[in-house]
Order: structure tokens, then C-alpha cells, then sequence
């Protein structure tokens, strides 16, 4: 069965739900490794929709 | 300081809900104009933006403004040369060091920095695009898909990006240094454009929309829809996040003569209002800043909310455009650029008095030019402007 497309919302460049199929295991929060990830991953989304709108 | 800042700001506020403050706020959109008076060539202040924050402070604290923004000088070359962008000229490289700086549009389809054949790729995955095709084409040192990454690229990206960083927070020093050292107002937060101007401006290039428009009319329709909630996201993302200051929407070929009004029904429009509505929708008012005339599209506009825009003019009547939408929207500008460059302090006096006497008496009407204010605007004809609203602009 096809992997079902994971739709990348505003914001985002990288979902989660993508990133985390990378770590064989969670050992600990996976809150805050979510969190932080997408807390980083918006930083780049912003830049590069800044190049667009405003550079 | 801080009993000015407030006044200026309770001016500011009360003019853009449409309702009369106790005199006619003043909100210049200076650009270059603030390198001239401080001193600065055109490249300091677009290459180096601590000069051009400076500038802008020093402007605010000589002329009896309500607000600014920050730097409207709104390309930071500095960033740009970092990231290799392609699509500048600019003053001390490819111009004059005394020249305000130039985006070069694509002009034809082989300079279009999203090919024809590309809608698709763009619709399905608007960032995925922006980052593996639209940037790599734009920049000079990004390795494009088939190449090999390398360090000129990995810098490109790495400086690209630190460089925004250090801007805004450069941003958000200035909005503080501006209210202590002379209360003066930051005007706008947050960006926006139309859709349909993404892709006019900065992937298809305005000769080729045009033509799309006519052989994959769908295509483009389906392209704005899929840019519109990254435009209102990015729009949220840089905004006052007390919803106190308006964000801004530079409008640009919307109207005629690079627009019918059958076109912007069925391009522009759509996507565009959806946006300023749905920003309405949680607080935010659009400083919708019309470049060009754009009277033929007021019809469009009032269908907006009462006072869910400030309305700028620029090449526009605006008189008649108080006639028809001054009862819903605060208006501002009005004052032609070319006034500012060639006429004399008694003309614009002169034209600031009609205004203030026809389209600000009953409020919601803030003085600025019609466009940016670059560095051939004479300073006496802004300090006329400036000195004649203020005396003259009592309630």
C-alpha cells in the first residue's frame, strides 16, 4: 500500500510526522523533541517565505 | 517622551477606525528620502540597515511624524547579496551608489524563475517548491537539484537565513528606540501580498501571467488559492501581536492599466479579499496599499467591511474615492510623489489643504504621499507637508 502523503501545512517545512519516522525509538519526551523541531523547522519556513514576499 | 508616544499613537489609532482624533495624523512612507537628509548615500542605507535605522531615527526626530516604519527601504541588499539573490541591481555595484535600488522582473519565459510547465509542482507543495526550485534558480550560489551541494551553497542558505534573524530583531530594537528617543509610532507590522502578485512579480514575471491567464486560466486561479494561506500565515507571523497596528498589503498589478477589472475578478480579487477578511475575522485591520490608480476597483473594495482596511491612494482621485468608500475606510496619502520632487513648498501646502479641507474633516484621513518618499523628494516640500498638516490639521 502507497505511504499515504503527509500534507505540509503553512508553517511548516519538515512535519513531524515525518521527522520522527527517522528515530528507531523515543526513549523520552517525545513532546518536547516534537515541539523544539517544529519550533526550528517554522524559523526556516519563515525565511524562506520572507525570500518571496519581502527580499 | 512616553505623553507624545501615547498622543501619537491615540491619533493614529482614532484616525484608522475611521473616526476624528484631535488633529490629522502624519505617517510618511520615507524610503531613501531618510539617506538624503541624514546624509547617507542610497547604498548605505540599503546595504547596511544599522545606517538605515539610524537614518530613520534621526528623520523621526526632526520632523513632527505620528509614525514611521522602521526601514522603508524594505530590500536589506546586505541579506540579499548573502543569499546570492539574482534578481537585484543594486546602488554601489550595478548602480549608482546615489540610486535607490532596482528588482528586475522576468521578462520573458526563459528568465521566468517558475516555468510555465511548473503550476503543478507550485500548487502541490508551495514551500517544497520555493525551497528546491524557486531559490536555487533565483540565487547565484544555491545548487540547483542536479547539482552537488556545496559550501558556497551550504553558506548561502546558512547566511541567508542568520541575516533575516539579526533584521528582524534590528526590527524590533528600532520600534523601541523610535518610542524613547521621539515617540514616534511604528506604523505597520507585517506582509503581505496578493496572490496573484506573487506570481506576477517574483515566478512568472508580469508578460507571462498575463499570458497564462489566457492559456491556463485554471492553473492560475489554482496557484493563488494554494499561496493564500501561506500569505495569511506569514502575514500573522510578522504582525503586532496586539493587533494595535495594521498589516500591510502592497498592491501592485491589480489595477489598470495591467489589469482588467474581468481579470482582477476572477484572479486578483478573489484570494485577496478571503485573506483581508479572514485576518478581519481575528483582529487584524490591512493597510491596503494601493500603488497606481486604482479607482476602477473600488466597487470591489467596498464590499470589504467597515473599517477592516486603511485605504491608501496613490495615483487615485482621492476625492472621489472619499465620495464612494471615505464613509467605510480610513483614507490615507493622496499627496503625488512627483509634487514632492517638483513643486514647491507652496504647492504642496496648497494641495494638503484641499485634502485636509475635502476628504479629513469628519476624520479617518492620515497624510502621506502616495508612495514610498525616495530620495528625490525635496526636504523642504516634506517639511511643508509635514509643518502645514500639523498647524493646519486641528480638530
Amino acid at each position: 500500500m502507497p505511504e499515504e502523503k503527509i500534507v505540509k501545512k503553512p508553517g511548516v517545512c519538515i512535519p513531524w510526522e515525518e521527522k520522527i519516522k527517522e528515530y528507531q525509538k523515543i526513549t523520552g519526551d517525545e513532546n518536547i523533541l516534537k515541539q523544539v523541531w517544529e519550533d526550528i523547522d517554522n524559523l526556516a519556513y519563515v525565511y524562506i517565505w520572507f525570500c518571496l514576499i519581502a527580499a | 517622551m512616553e505623553k507624545l508616544y501615547n498622543e501619537r499613537l491615540e491619533r493614529y489609532v482614532t484616525a484608522m477606525q475611521n473616526k476624528k482624533p484631535d488633529k490629522v495624523p502624519i505617517r510618511p512612507f520615507v524610503a531613501e528620502f531618510v539617506a538624503k537628509y541624514a546624509g547617507y548615500t542610497c547604498q548605505e542605507v540599503t546595504h547596511n540597515a544599522d545606517k538605515a535605522f539610524a537614518a530613520v531615527r534621526k528623520c523621526a526626530k526632526d520632523f513632527d511624524w505620528d509614525a514611521v516604519v522602521g526601514n522603508m527601504v524594505y530590500v536589506w541588499t546586505g541579506m540579499t547579496e548573502a543569499a546570492s539573490l539574482k534578481y537585484y541591481r543594486v546602488p554601489g555595484i550595478d548602480l549608482s551608489p546615489d540610486e535607490a535600488f532596482q528588482y528586475v522582473e522576468p521578462a520573458n519565459e526563459a528568465e521566468a524563475h517558475m516555468r510555465a510547465d511548473e503550476y503543478d509542482q507550485l500548487i502541490d507543495d508551495p514551500t517544497g517548491f520555493l525551497a528546491n526550485v524557486w531559490l536555487p534558480r533565483v540565487s547565484r550560489d544555491l545548487s540547483k537539484d542536479e547539482e552537488a551541494c556545496n559550501y558556497r551553497s551550504n553558506l548561502a542558505w546558512l547566511k541567508g537565513g542568520i541575516a533575516m534573524m539579526k533584521y528582524f530583531q534590528g526590527f524590533g530594537v528600532q520600534a523601541d528606540l523610535l518610542k524613547k528617543e521621539s515617540g514616534t509610532v511604528g506604523a505597520i507590522a507585517g506582509a503581505l501580498k496578493a496572490p496573484c502578485d506573487i506570481l506576477a512579480d517574483k515566478l512568472r514575471g508580469y508578460r507571462q501571467l498575463s499570458a497564462d491567464m489566457f492559456r491556463r486560466p485554471e492553473k492560475v486561479v489554482a496557484a493563488c488559492e494554494a499561496l493564500r494561506p501561506h500569505m495569511m500565515y506569514n502575514a500573522i507571523a510578522s504582525a503586532d501581536p496586539t493587533k494595535t497596528v495594521p498589516i500591510s498589503v502592497w498592491l501592485h498589478r491589480g489595477c489598470a492599466p495591467f489589469m482588467s477589472y474581468q481579470a482582477y475578478e476572477k484572479f486578483y480579487w478573489p484570494t485577496l479579499k478571503q485573506i483581508i477578511l479572514d485576518l478581519w475575522s481575528i483582529g487584524y485591520q490591512v493597510l491596503f496599499y494601493a500603488e497606481g490608480n486604482w479607482d476602477q476597483n473600488l466597487k470591489y473594495t467596498a464590499e470589504l467591511p467597515d473599517r477592516c482596511i486603511i485605504y491608501h491612494v496613490d495615483r487615485g482621485d482621492i476625492f472621489e474615492v472619499h465620495k464612494q468608500v471615505g464613509h467605510k475606510f480610513c483614507l490615507s496619502g493622496g499627496i503625488p510623489n512627483d509634487l514632492l520632487t517638483y513643486g514647491s513648498p507652496d504647492d504642496v501646502r496648497s494641495l494638503c489643504k484641499k485634502i485636509i479641507d475635502a476628504v479629513a474633516k469628519d476624520g479617518g484621513y492620515i497624510m502621506d504621499a502616495g508612495a514610498i518618499i525616495q530620495q528625490d523628494a525635496k526636504t523642504e516640500n516634506v517639511k511643508a507637508m509635514t509643518e502645514f498638516t500639523r498647524e493646519y490639521g486641528v480638530y
